[in-house]
């Protein structure tokens, strides 16, 4: 089971924020100076948490609260 | 605009693309974990460095200089279908735009009286983009047991619709700048040769 904690963890490798200071009402693309990056971020989710997502998942995305949440129900499910 | 601006533009909007490949490229294949993906990505981004340089020398041949391009027609792809999320959106919109590419770079080699150096530009980089192609193709069915076939099909489905619809724009937006190479489309729909 994964948790909050150890997404934004992964998370904050990439965002120019501390994970202290990452709270949910963020906007991901006001944390990154291209979106690229957040390309990067999200193979790294994938990757370290064993989690596949796809557009459709993220199609109303913009917050930390809510990319967080995608990972969250996508990791109870697969 | 006379046509010697229209030259200038489209070889500058080729070099640029190519340029906007290799940075994406490079930056995935700095990424992805070790595999066979990785080492064909590495690859397609040494050729888009590659190819970059080759317009920048077929300018530089023909006495001209690269002019200043706004948006890569990559930038439009992300614009509108949003931001890939995982290596088989990305390896399937990369497909996707490479068929393009080669549509595009053919249909340009088609008009008439091109000079040499830029037929020979296109003949090198040509076999390099079916190569492309290829492997994308390849990795992509490696992709299907963790993806399913259907879900990758839909997807490059998908992509096409907005790919028809971001050359669309392209065409209307730049009309004046192609017109003499859309003029070889007409022609050879119509059964006209071009020569």
């Amino acid at each position: 089971m994964i948790s909050e904690d150890e997404i934004k963890q992964i998370m904050t490798v990439y965002l120019k924020v501390s994970q202290e200071n990452l709270t949910n009402e963020m906007v991901l693309t006001d944390l990154v100076a291209e979106s690229f990056v957040l390309i990067e971020m999200l193979m790294s989710l994938q990757d370290e948490l064993g989690i596949i997502i796809n557009q459709e998942d993220i199609q109303h995305v913009s917050t930390v609260g809510d990319l967080v949440n995608v990972f969250l129900e996508k990791g109870s499910t697969q | 605009m006379n046509d010697k601006d229209n030259e200038d533009w489209i070889l500058s909007f080729y070099r640029f693309s190519e340029i906007t490949g290799a940075l994406f490229f490079g930056r995935l294949a700095r990424v992805l974990p070790p595999s066979e993906i990785q080492r064909d990505m590495t690859k397609h981004f040494a050729d888009e460095s590659m190819h970059a340089w080759y317009w920048t020398r077929a300018l530089d041949e023909l006495g001209k200089k690269p002019v200043h391009i706004g948006d890569a027609y990559q930038d439009q792809y992300l614009e509108s279908v949003g931001i890939p999320t995982n290596i088989m959106e990305i390896l399937a919109i990369t497909n996707v735009f490479e068929c393009r590419v080669i549509a595009q770079y053919a249909m340009h080699n088609r008009v008439p009286d091109l000079n040499p150096v830029i037929t020979s530009t296109f003949d090198t980089i040509m076999t390099d983009e079916k190569w492309h192609i290829q492997w994308i193709g390849d990795a992509l069915k490696t992709l299907e047991p963790k993806f399913g076939k259907e879900h990758i099909d839909a997807t490059l489905d998908r992509y096409r619709k907005a790919d028809k619809e971001i050359y669309g724009k392209i065409i209307v937006e730049h009309e004046e700048r192609i017109e003499h190479i859309l003029d070889v489309k007409k022609k050879n729909s119509s059964g006209e040769t071009s020569d």
